[in-house]
């Protein structure tokens, strides 16, 4: 078995001799100095010695990890097995194999090398990782993985259908004998959809022949269609119209760094404008021209640092089909490959900001249940951005869902949102109040100008909101900064949920939230319909669960895919 | 509809008596060690919130209600946001019977139904005899398991 196991490209063996010496070095380092500190006769001055005695035994190590590290495509699994002294071996059937995933940094690029990584649904880390294997052979590994996977799942599928109609047989005589009760621990309720399904599948020629569904299965499989691909213009105004949060931790990160050269930067760039001559000396008035200078610069920095990581991040942004799945690759320095398999979908949304919505433009995104590869919670960018009437076209064929007509909650709740950004504006003169009692400036009522954005903010969050009962699907938007239309189809709904605050009693209004089995951040949470009519909510809440039995239903009797793949 | 039984109440009641007590102590700690707080002030804390929990605790019993409907748990609840929750047995993962000391000695014990759902999504059951709590288990379970699709997340 050993012998088959292939070794990563011979580049890692030297990287992981470089990270293996210099981590390894700190351990005589700090022995002896620990050492030193207790015994007279050892000496710090010894480090000049005993140093390369622990980068030489990292880079021993390092070397003999690389000749340790094995990993092996068989017909059934994927074996990897690796370590020095404690070895471990793991095999990973490919049905439980979700993604595998390519990870380029630019040195990885420019070296043409390439991580590997395979992920099985559950659990937050890649079940392998094959830290760095050459380009070439990443991508045989990546089709070769995902050929087997899909196999797997075909065979998996007609085994399940066969299965059901033995039991079907079985079971019906079981019931006949045992009455309704039904004593037998496997699903009778399965039954009646598994004898629906058969006549369907009875005509149907591909009974026999397994190898010959496998083989025409490869010959699909291989292909990849591609579905869309980002253009030049699109690249552009996605990175100019969106605002990524990661910029602002950036600016902070390198105003921690550069702290004394960054404030003397805004004192020379405020100074003709009235700001004060240094950080000692100065007036109310110039302090405040000095804080405008520098939130301007401030806003405009994080700005051009989200507009670039934008552009790096969706460079060359293309999506694609292989078999069953969805194929992107994206990134101008990191480059990520990965998949996102169409029965794993769970819901999609369609998200804009007020920028896009201006120039016509949004965004598809699909959630799948778990699995993230860049931890999006989930949520993966399907269309990046495109025109809104292709979007929604996308939208359409994906899912299947007819063109929403939003129905909107009650003017009631714009006076609810009214009322509580009114509280929010009182809070702020507050907190500007006491901002006046421990600091120079003095006209604290000034901050009551906030006061002038609430019934805007409230009707903007008003009319955004909307939600549409389909016949297959539920469609819930919200949001003005960024809105997000949700799409769930019923078969997807996992709990439905009628909430009432206090407030919300008092106007008889509701909130329903439908749950899926997406997986969420702290960032995002269930999709929601806001302060509806209890009555309706009521309505919708009922009609969810119904929709839910009656798609789980026609889904196991048709054994349909849910979403379709050729979208665009 | 199945309410929850009644010595819930003092399971709720006990835990808020041992917060409000933690928030005395935490009080006194700070009279003694940073500035000084009426003797008065920190016996007011502590018995308010008792009361107020207490109060809390009964209403909380009150609202809470559960059903088995045909499709799916339908749950009750909440004194400040009341929600009202179906949980499609085709969803559930599965079933747990827990019971924490106080619980223990009350003679409690709880069902935690799980779905694939956000982690809010896994729904607690308080209150149960032992016995109604093995039982619910073994139904929803039973119910689980013959209401499942071959639908897999």
């Amino acid at each position: 078995m050993s012998d088959s196991l292939n070794r990563l490209h011979p580049l890692s063996a030297v990287t992981y001799a470089l990270q293996h010496g210099f981590v390894w070095l700190w351990i005589p380092v700090t022995l002896l100095l620990v050492l030193a500190g207790v015994f007279d006769p050892i000496r710090a001055g010894w480090i000049p010695f005993v140093a390369p005695i622990g980068f030489l035994a990292g880079v021993a190590y390092g070397v003999a990890y690389y000749y340790r590290f094995g990993y092996a495509v068989t017909p059934d699994t994927v074996d990897v097995s690796s370590g020095v002294v404690a070895r471990r071996s793991r095999e990973i059937p490919y049905r439980r194999i979700q993604n595998v995933d390519i990870k380029q940094g630019v040195i990885q690029r420019v070296l043409g090398l390439a991580v590997v990584s395979i992920e099985t649904a559950g659990g937050g880390d890649s079940e392998a990782t094959l830290n760095f294997v050459g380009e070439a052979e990443a991508t045989r590994l990546q089709r070769e993985i995902r050929r087997r996977t899909a196999d797997s799942r075909d065979r998996q599928r007609s085994r399940d259908e066969q299965t059901a109609e033995s039991e079907a047989t079985t079971d019906a005589s079981e019931l006949a004998d045992t009455g309704p009760s039904g004593e037998s621990p496997s699903t009778p309720v399965r039954t009646p959809d598994a004898e629906s399904s058969s006549p369907s599948a009875g005509p149907e020629p591909s009974e026999p022949g397994e190898p010959s569904d496998t083989g025409t299965n490869e010959f699909s499989e291989q292909r990849r269609h591609p579905l869309f691909a980002l253009q030049s213009r699109e690249l552009l105004l996605y990175s100019f119209t969106s605002v990524r949060a990661a910029a602002v931790a950036g600016v902070m990160f390198v105003f921690f760094l550069a702290t004394d050269s960054i404030f003397d930067y805004l004192l020379t760039v405020a100074e003709p404008v009235g700001g004060p001559a240094d950080l000692g000396s100065g007036t109310v008035g110039s302090y405040g021209v000095l804080t405008l200078v520098s939130l301007l610069n401030a806003i405009g920095v994080t700005y051009l640092l989200s507009v670039a990581y934008t552009f790096g991040t969706y460079y060359d942004f293309q999506l694609g089909r292989v078999g069953e799945d969805f194929v992107y690759e994206r990134g101008l320095l990191q480059r990520y490959s990965g998949s996102i398999p169409s029965e794993k979908v769970q819901s999609v949304t369609i998200t804009d900001n007020p920028l896009q919505r201006l120039i016509g433009y949004a965004g598809l995104w699909v959630e799948t249940a778990g699995y993230g590869p860049d931890s999006n919670g989930g949520s993966q960018s399907a269309v990046p951005l495109a025109r809104r009437e292709r979007v929604h076209t996308f939208t359409e064929n994906l899912t299947g869902v007819e063109t929403p007509t939003f129905q909107r909650p009650p003017p009631l709740a714009r006076r609810r949102y009214l009322a509580r950004y009114s509280l929010l504006a009182g809070l702020i003169v507050l907190v500007a109040f006491g901002i006046t009692q421990v600091t120079i400036f003095d006209r604290w009522y000034l901050a009551a100008v906030v006061f002038l954005a609430v019934p805007p903010a409230a009707h903007l969050r008003y009319v955004h909101l909307g939600y549409y009962v389909g016949d297959d699907h539920i469609v819930i938007r919200r949001g003005f900064w960024k809105r997000q239309t949700t799409v769930i189809p019923y078969y997807r709904i996992q709990t439905v949920s009628t909430r009432r605050s206090v407030f919300q009693r008092r106007l008889g209004l509701a909130s329903l939230v439908i749950d899926t089995a997406s997986s969420r951040t702290m960032t995002r949470s269930a999709p929601r319909i806001y302060d509806i009519e209890l009555a309706d909510a009521r309505e919708t809440h009922q009609t969810s669960r119904e929709r839910l039995q009656t798609a789980l239903r026609e889904r196991a009797a048709a054994d349909d895919p849910g979403v379709s793949v050729d979208f665009t | 509809m199945e309410s929850l039984h009644t010595r819930i109440r003092l399971l709720w009641i006990a835990e808020v008596t041992i917060g409000a007590v933690v928030l005395g102590i935490a009080l006194a700690a700070v009279d003694s060690l940073l500035t000084s707080v009426p003797v008065a002030a920190q016996a007011g804390v502590v018995v308010a919130g008792i009361v107020l929990g207490s109060a809390y605790a009964v209403r909380r019993y009150q609202v809470w209600q559960f059903d088995l409907q045909p499709d799916a748990l339908y749950l009750e609840r909440g004194v400040v946001t009341f929600v009202e929750t179906a949980v499609p047995f085709v969803r559930v993962q599965h079933v747990d019977t827990q019971f924490g000391p106080i619980e223990r000695i009350l003679g409690l014990s709880s069902v935690v139904v799980y779905t694939a759902g956000t982690r809010n999504a896994d729904v607690r059951i308080p209150g149960l005899t032992p016995d109604r709590a093995r039982e619910l288990q073994d139904t929803l379970r039973d119910l689980a398991v013959e209401s499942e699709a071959d639908d897999a997340v």
